[in-house]
């Protein structure tokens, strides 16, 4: 049926179809040769045209049934070219015309954009409305219903159809990248302003139409349909009645009309989904946006850079021009150095020469076997490798127990220096070290000495003994015994945990 | 007390130069490839940028939240010993397709935050195609899709691409393998260190051969010093270019640091002379002992030149002597033979020396075994010597070079290797 849209003859065989059109809307339904040649200038065919390339034309469309040839025979003729000139007059036939409606549609699908226009659900929501109103008044004309009606479903199916092609307008837009940015960025903005716009009324729109629908439902829109079969006068056809598809065809279009505002199964309606297609694509139009900002903003120069790289690595000269280029261009390569130094750098002066400086120990195994000792034999080797990491463990040993010892030595509340008992002796210096430093400053009113070590992590409290001529306190280690005033103790160390519990402390003491 | 306070400088010394080591082999250091160091880069990134950027001149850029650590660190005279490496065993450097599979994949994955390995291949088909001084990118061919999986695999070493779903290695044996992946755009806009970009300084692709070393010595030249185009600060004579005392000693500093702390040893005959007045000046002595013991080098100087030891072998992509192949044991063998010889070996005499060296050791594998097998260790060998910089090679003969002689046989090592 479409076959006139395709090869080079093709805007030709349009042209006529549109000829036929534009007849067929003057209520002229049938043409001449010469009329055809004539109204091919109206629709815009400016071509050369011979006298066979449109009879040529015109049989083509014949056989595709897209014409019909209507002869008159009443007539005397000279000539048989007088003859095709006159005699034979071409009209659309039902296929033709089936076609070239197509073509029409599919042209105007592609100009048109997609709306979604508010004023369509007023419309709707008017329509339905003056239903009502028509169905309660019995006075009302069958006519008038009839034409309501069809405005109804004209309007619905505008909605249909725009959020259709809207629909896929929107996911295009999304889709589309590479666009001039500014282009970009003001189709979109627009389009957002738009359905922020559109969003903000359709849930009032909405409602509106959906109680519509319900107080139509009320009446019964059966009735409603069989005064509108009545107003519509349907034409004679041959063959079965048709009211009964009428009727069934206004039953599937209300259908559709409640699918979309007051579903019968109660589910969401579809209007609801609008709003979320909206809501979403406004979300991803301000996302896309941002990533083409964000992108263009960063990566001008580096994606260019990185294309002109390509091309030099395609061009660079030999292998190790290759690797250059890398090295220099990237700079991802690691660094290189011997590993092997000499015992004591200090001993050979700087003026020697490589020649006549001791070498380097380089493991005697390594030349005779082929393999460095794994584990360092007799030292020959000097490891400094586990060295350093003894000197670091040390290290790292000796700080914790620093702070073991300072954590043992937290007092939740003030205790009495004898309730330490028996104690570590690392753990004993750290306590004399803190007993030291309070000592050393002036008691203040309370008789109460403060002082914080030199990092200000500790803090210590000393108060005179509750008892000042009790037995003094004695604490003991693994090396002795140190016995004192009995003072009264508070340590505070600040981030440690695991705070020390004198009472189990105790306990062991004991 | 003051124990605790020793032990934190002892601490923080020791930190600052395993992280300057750590950077100087691993210039994108990234956290999940090293969690501990990168923790003490985090930690430290002040001091360490600006130990970089004083010392070297180049910058360090620590992004704590996004989980790298990126040294851009370039140098002038980059040789071709350390190649990008294929990221599986064997580690064969890149031939030239997967370098410009890199690049073109590089470009075209700044502008998606996510994508599949199927979008990403064709947009790399379309942006080779675009491009006449490109050839075709073609999915269809096995090789290809390897060496654009190894592309993406090294990509994802350096943490630009982060597999979300599948495996890349897929795609070698399937167009079809679907492979999800999140791209980090900052990781990939810091990939390229050269202070100046590529694109400026574009030419036509048909002079690219011939101009290759000015596009080179364009990509590193920068203007804080104040150098005309190309130029070294000693040859430089133009009258109108004067060089301020302040840049002058600035480019010195940085032009010697840089290749010492990068190259394994330093000739005297490879600075000109501004650079070795600069390092005989007091300043220049100091500045680079201080330098060496800060970043936990051994400053070894000699009458032919300089080297930094790292004795923790922390700052280097492989060790000489070390038995870690056939090669470098045979490297060392042959060191001797060639420390013996002060006017170099022709290629002849080193395969004849390899041949002795297999038959001392049996046990070592087929791969030398072949035909040709000698020859093919002693290049083998001389190219380990050749990336430490201990020969050189002129005129077909293999000539030692000064700092060759730190690793020569001495009595005392020859008697404990031929007991009597």
């Amino acid at each position: 049926m479409f076959r006139f849209t395709m090869g080079d003859r093709a805007p030709l065989y349009s042209a006529i179809l549109q000829t036929f059109g534009d007849a067929n809307e003057r209520l002229v339904t049938a043409l001449g040769l010469d009329d055809v040649r004539e109204q091919l200038r109206g629709v815009g065919w400016f071509g050369a045209l011979t006298d066979d390339d449109l009879t040529g034309a015109l049989k083509a469309l014949r056989e595709w049934e897209l014409l019909d040839v209507i002869q008159n025979h009443a007539e005397n003729y000279r000539t048989a070219e007088e003859y095709e000139r006159r005699n034979l007059q071409y009209s659309l036939t039902r296929r033709g015309e089936a076609a070239f409606a197509g073509v029409q549609h599919a042209l105007s699908v592609l100009v048109s954009t997609g709306a979604l226009q508010t004023a369509v659900l007023d419309a709707i929501a008017d329509r339905l409305e003056e239903l009502d109103r028509l169905a309660q008044d019995a006075a009302s004309g069958d006519r008038r219903i009839f034409a309501t009606l069809q405005e109804l479903e004209g309007h619905l199916d505008a909605l249909r159809g725009n959020t259709k092609q809207f629909n896929g307008e929107l996911q295009r837009l999304l889709r589309t990248d590479g666009a001039e940015l500014s282009t970009f960025h003001e189709v979109k903005g627009a389009t957002v302003a738009y359905l922020q716009e559109f969003l903000t009324n359709l849930d009032q729109r909405a409602h509106s139409v959906s109680a519509a629908v319900a107080r139509v439902e009320e009446h019964g829109p059966r009735t409603l349909w069989e005064r509108a079969l009545r107003g519509a006068e349907l034409p004679p056809a041959g063959g079965d009645d048709p009211a009964a598809a009428w009727l069934a065809r206004r039953q599937a279009r209300w259908d559709g009309l409640r699918a979309w505002f007051l579903p019968v199964d109660g589910s969401p309606p579809r209007v609801e989904q609008l709003h979320h297609v909206a809501r979403r694509a406004i979300v991803t139009l301000l996302q896309v946006l941002d990533r083409i900002t964000e992108s263009r903003r960063r990566s001008t120069g580096a994606v260019q850079d990185f294309r002109e790289l390509a091309r030099w690595f395609a061009a660079a000269p030999g292998e190790d021009g290759l690797h250059r280029l890398w090295a220099t261009a990237f700079g991802l390569g690691p660094s290189r150095h011997a590993h092997l130094a000499h015992a004591d750098p200090e001993l050979v002066s700087a003026t020697e020469s490589w020649r006549d400086a001791p070498p380097v120990e380089v493991s005697a195994l390594l030349r005779t076997s082929g393999r460095t000792e794994r584990f360092t034999r007799t030292g020959r080797v000097r490891d400094v490798a586990a060295l350093k990491a003894e000197r670091a463990e040390r290290a790292r040993a000796e700080r914790a127990e620093l702070e073991a010892a300072w954590s043992l030595l937290r007092t939740e509340s003030p205790v009495r220096l004898s309730r330490f008992g028996a104690l570590d002796h690392e753990v004993f210096e750290r306590l004399l070290d803190l007993l030291g430093r309070a000592l050393a400053v002036r008691p203040d009113a309370t008789g109460a000495r403060r002082s914080v070590t030199g990092d200000g992590r500790v803090e210590v409290v000393l108060r005179p003994p509750a008892d000042p001529q009790g037995a003094p306190a004695v604490l003991r280690t693994a090396r002795g015994a140190l016995s004192c005033p009995d003072y009264v103790i508070e340590v505070h160390t600040v981030g440690a945990s695991g705070a020390f519990d004198v009472m189990d402390r105790e306990v062991v003491a004991g | 007390m003051s124990n605790f306070a020793n032990q934190l400088v002892v601490a923080e010394r020791e930190e600052m130069s395993r992280c300057i080591r750590t950077l100087l082999v691993r210039p994108l250091l990234t956290e999940r490839a090293d969690p501990v160091v990168f923790d003490l880069v985090r930690r430290r990134r002040d001091p360490l940028a600006h130990w970089f950027d004083y010392h070297c001149g180049w910058t360090l850029a620590v992004e704590p939240r996004l989980g790298y650590a990126r040294l851009l660190k370039f140098n002038a005279e980059a040789d071709a010993s350390r190649p990008a490496r294929r990221t599986r065993a064997g580690r064969a450097p890149f031939d030239r397709r997967r370098y410009v599979l890199l690049c073109l994949t590089a470009a075209e994955l700044l502008s998606v935050p996510v994508t599949t390995i199927g979008l990403l291949a064709d947009r790399v088909v379309q942006a080779a195609s675009a491009d006449e001084a490109l050839s075709a990118f073609d999915t269809a061919q096995r090789a290809e899709r390897v060496a654009f999986v190894d592309v993406l695999r090294l990509l994802e070493s350096y943490g630009a691409l982060q597999t979300v779903d599948g495996a890349t290695d897929s795609f070698a044996e399937s167009v079809e393998a679907k492979v999800l992946y999140r791209v980090d755009s900052s990781v990939l806009m810091r990939l390229l260190a050269a202070p100046c970009g590529p694109s400026r300084i574009a030419v036509p692709a048909a002079d690219i051969p011939a101009r290759f070393e000015e596009l080179l010595t364009g990509l590193v030249e920068e203007r804080r010093y104040g150098l005309p185009v190309g130029g070294d600060a000693a040859d430089d004579a133009q009258p109108d270019t004067p060089l301020s005392p302040v840049r002058r000693n600035l480019w010195l500093r940085h032009s010697v640091l840089r290749r010492l702390l990068d190259q394994p040893v330093l000739h005297r005959d490879e600075l000109s002379e501004a650079e070795l007045g600069y390092l005989a000046s007091p300043t220049g002595r100091q500045i680079l002992r201080r330098a060496a013991e800060q970043a936990g080098f051994v400053l070894e100087e000699r009458a032919e030149g300089f080297m930094l030891v790292d004795p923790d072998a922390i700052a280097t992509d492989s060790k000489f002597p070390d038995d870690a192949n056939h090669a470098k044991v045979a490297a060392l063998l042959l060191l001797d033979v060639l420390n013996a010889a002060p006017a170099g070996c022709a290629p002849e005499q080193l395969a004849v020396e390899a041949e002795r060296i297999l038959d001392r050791f049996p046990r070592w594998g087929k791969a030398y075994r072949t035909e040709g097998g000698a020859a093919a260790l002693a290049d083998d060998a001389v190219r380990v010597l050749a990336d430490f910089r201990l020969v050189r090679r002129e005129g077909g003969r293999v000539v030692p070079r000064p700092a060759a002689a730190r690793y020569r046989v001495t009595s005392a090592t020859l008697k404990e290797e031929h007991p009597a």
